[in-house]
């Protein structure tokens, strides 16, 4: 099995009713299982994209900037609680969840990543830390509910799933800082 | 220099074999670890014979304290001090001897350990900590118990820190190497030991103040999840820790080569990964956790058994092979070409074998449904005793029979290996009797963690009486097992004839492809760990503190 195929399974995997049903029905699963399970499946199926249309690559994502900024702002506009909201209760937001996710970040992502410097890279795990502390507290400490489909207890664990991940990502950050792999590799 | 220095060590330490001051660190903790195998065993000898009717334990003396104290004994004292022992000597044999710091942390680490296990001890034989070696609130045990196992917890970080350190100075000494495959292993198990044991130190120093009685309730969910966190690592410390022999030392044995080195690696870098949040499938029935929770768990529980059929296939492949190598013939002809009578490969043969059937009861156990069926019936003992008393121990065993003589610098008698190969039969025996026995009166709604009843002569609990006097016979001959392997080590150790005993490893294929350079990253794996553990843990843990109930005062149930 090529990754293609791979990252088209799982996307058809993910978008079966019933796993999708499971899935959503827990809202830390939704944002932190679901969607990056997307990603992941563009980020599968990009190597066939890449090989297919090398031109459009080379002309609009030649430095990998264009690329990782479409892959910021759909990560953003996702982990806004209004458009999960949407995505569960209109119709074409879902289905716009499916095709973003996966085409619009995924494959970006990948094309993009190998462009990128060290320092872009490090700047951009920085920032997703920073911005998932600050998401996180925001779901911990908000006193409403957020969600018309999550309830309160819900949205919390969501914050502690942002801050957690963001703690992973600060263990990986400092390691890579104080670290030095050519003293051991 | 400093690297020829060390590569010159190294040479020194492969033809000298192991220097003193580090084979008497793994001579300690082998005693340790047999001692604990022979109090150990004594005591689940009682536990069967009363189990079956046969016995009435004392008042002073009962069945619980006697579970809790075979507990303690064989799945953290014997098996803690049997690994640490273990992969002290395998790091000071594949990485140039032990340094000094290393050693001494590993002798601090044992003090740590001894003062820890003395103090929980004590409780026990008090009758003041008869709360099973899961202890779970709202049973409370005095302090005391509760202190010591801290002080093993500190014991084993020690013993973890000192292999980082010794793994670190070895990797930067050797920049470009992969790090030998048995020390490679060696890490898996102390990052391991390390992250697993994390949360139940959490939860220990939650139990303490309230078993003292500074805080008046606990959050029984909570603490439960926090064992498990740590009970299920463990159990895979032990699997990963047999693993190393079958994969490195089993082959060597055979006069065979060592399967793929990238799929050892990565087995060893998954179990490490997907290990901790593994251990939900304890908590099936628990309340609290939402059902879809659960079924996702599942999945997470099922994710392990992938590394091991990638383990069964690498063994067998390896088996057929060497077997066929030697002259081997027809599709199960080759069986025979393998040494059956040499004990190093009959005992951790028979403990893959026993693997089978205790994998496919683990499956069972980890699924909703069939988990309704079996749940604290005496089927979940007799599965560890297939898993742990069985694939473990005598991997444990199988080991102990080159290891004790390198450490000691003897040599393994032809008397010794063919007593060895009775231990081992008896053992087989003995577990075949007892965990059989287990799982069907298990099946027929036996309970388990209950002294000997026959509830009013209850027509049902009569019926399992036949089944109970199988689990005493099988307790028996484990007994004569226990004495005969204990016998053998402290011969090994202290009168077997004086000589080179190598420490076997198994070298990859002529043939083999190159071992990418990521599986070295073990900051990545690391991250990784913690991000599954993340994923594990949120929700569950999210809900219990969230939601929490008032909590539950201590009680003492005996």
């Amino acid at each position: 099995m090529n990754q293609f195929t791979a990252g088209l399974f799982l996307l058809i995997f993910l978008a079966l009713p019933p796993v999708a049903n499971l899935l959503e029905s827990i809202m830390v699963v939704h944002m932190h299982m679901q969607m990056p399970l997307l990603v992941i499946a563009g980020f599968l199926m990009a190597k066939l994209v890449q090989e297919r249309f090398p031109v459009f690559f080379e002309n609009w994502n030649s430095n990998g900037v264009p690329g990782i900024l479409l892959f910021i702002i759909i990560m953003v506009y996702w982990m806004i609680p209004r458009t999960m909201d949407e995505a569960l209760t209109v119709q074409s937001v879902a289905i716009f969840k499916y095709i973003s996710l996966p085409f619009l970040a995924g494959i970006p992502l990948r094309d993009s990543w190998k462009k990128l410097g060290d320092k872009s890279k490090n700047a951009l795990i920085i920032s997703f830390t920073v911005m998932f502390f600050a998401m996180g507290l925001l779901y911990i400490m908000s006193p409403e509910q957020l969600c018309n489909n999550y309830l309160i207890i819900e949205q919390i664990t969501l914050g502690w799933g942002f801050i957690t991940m963001a703690a992973c990502a600060v263990v990986y950050l400092i390691y890579s800082a104080v670290v030095d792999p050519s003293d051991y590799v | 220099m400093e690297a020829l220095k060390l590569n010159f060590q190294d040479k020194t330490n492969k033809a000298l074999g192991i220097n003193e001051e580090d084979a008497l660190i793994t001579k300690t903790y082998m005693l340790v670890a047999f001692t604990a195998l022979l109090i150990g065993g004594t005591l689940g000898l009682l536990q069967g014979l009363n189990r079956a009717g046969l016995l009435e334990l004392p008042v002073w003396f009962n069945y619980y304290q006697v579970l809790t104290a075979h507990g303690l004994l064989l799945v953290l004292v014997l098996t803690a001090f049997f690994t640490i022992g273990y992969f002290y000597a395998a790091m000071s044999h594949s990485l140039g001897g032990l340094l000094p710091k290393v050693r001494k942390m590993a002798w601090i680490g044992f003090g740590m350990k001894i003062v820890g296990f003395v103090m929980a001890v004590i409780p026990i034989l008090l009758n003041q900590a008869t709360v099973m070696f899961t202890f779970y609130p709202p049973m409370a045990a005095s302090p005391w118990f509760y202190i010591g196992l801290v002080f093993i917890v500190l014991g084993v970080w020690m013993c973890a820190f000192g292999a980082f350190i010794q793994v670190a100075n070895w990797r930067k000494n050797n920049k470009g190497q992969h790090l030998p495959i048995i020390s490679y292993f060696a890490t898996g198990v102390f990052v391991l030991l390390f992250f697993g044991s994390v949360p139940v130190a959490i939860e220990v120093l939650y139990i303490i103040p309230w078993s003292i009685g500074w805080i008046e309730t606990i959050n029984v969910m909570l603490a439960r999840t926090l064992f498990w966190a740590f009970g299920h690592t463990l159990v895979n410390i032990w699997y990963l820790t047999a693993l190393s022999a079958w994969y490195v030392v089993v082959p060597k044995i055979i006069g065979g080569r060592r399967f793929s080195d990238t799929l050892t690696r990565l087995v060893i870098i998954l179990l490490v990964i997907m290990n901790i949040p593994g251990g939900f499938h304890h908590q099936i029935v628990d309340p609290g956790i939402a059902e879809s929770v659960k079924y996702m768990h599942v999945f997470m529980s099922l994710a392990i058994g992938f590394p091991s059929l990638m383990t069964a296939y690498a063994m067998f492949s390896v088996f057929e092979k060497t077997a066929r190598k030697k002259g081997g013939t027809g599709i199960f002809a080759w069986f025979k070409k393998l040494p059956w009578g040499d004990v190093r490969f009959l005992a951790p043969m028979i403990a893959m074998i026993a693997f089978i059937p205790g994998g496919a009861g683990g499956i069972v156990q980890s699924t909703n449904q069939l988990n309704q069926v079996v749940h604290n019936t005496l089927w979940v003992v007799g599965h560890f005793h297939l898993t742990v008393g069985t694939t473990v121990v005598l991997t444990f065993f199988g080991i102990s029979y080159w290891l004790i003589p390198y450490v000691s610098k003897r040599v393994l008698t032809p008397k010794i290996n063919k007593l060895g190969v009775i231990t081992t039969l008896i053992w087989t025996a003995g577990m075949s009797f007892m965990a059989i026995a287990m799982h069907w009166v298990g099946l027929l709604g036996s309970p388990r963690r209950t002294s000997y009843t026959t509830y009013a002569d209850n027509a049902t609990a009569l019926s399992w009486d036949p089944y109970l006097m199988f689990l005493a016979v099988g307790g028996t001959l484990l007994m004569i097992g226990v004495l005969l392997q204990v016998y053998a080590v402290v011969h090994l150790m202290f009168f077997a004839p004086k000589g080179e005993t190598e420490f076997p490893i198994a070298d990859v294929e002529d043939n083999a492809s190159k071992t990418p350079m990521w599986t070295e990253s073990w900051g990545r794996v690391v991250v990784l760990l913690l991000l599954l553990v993340a994923m594990g843990y949120v929700i569950p843990l999210v809900e219990f503190i969230g939601n929490a109930p008032p909590g539950s005062p201590p009680f003492q149930t005996w």
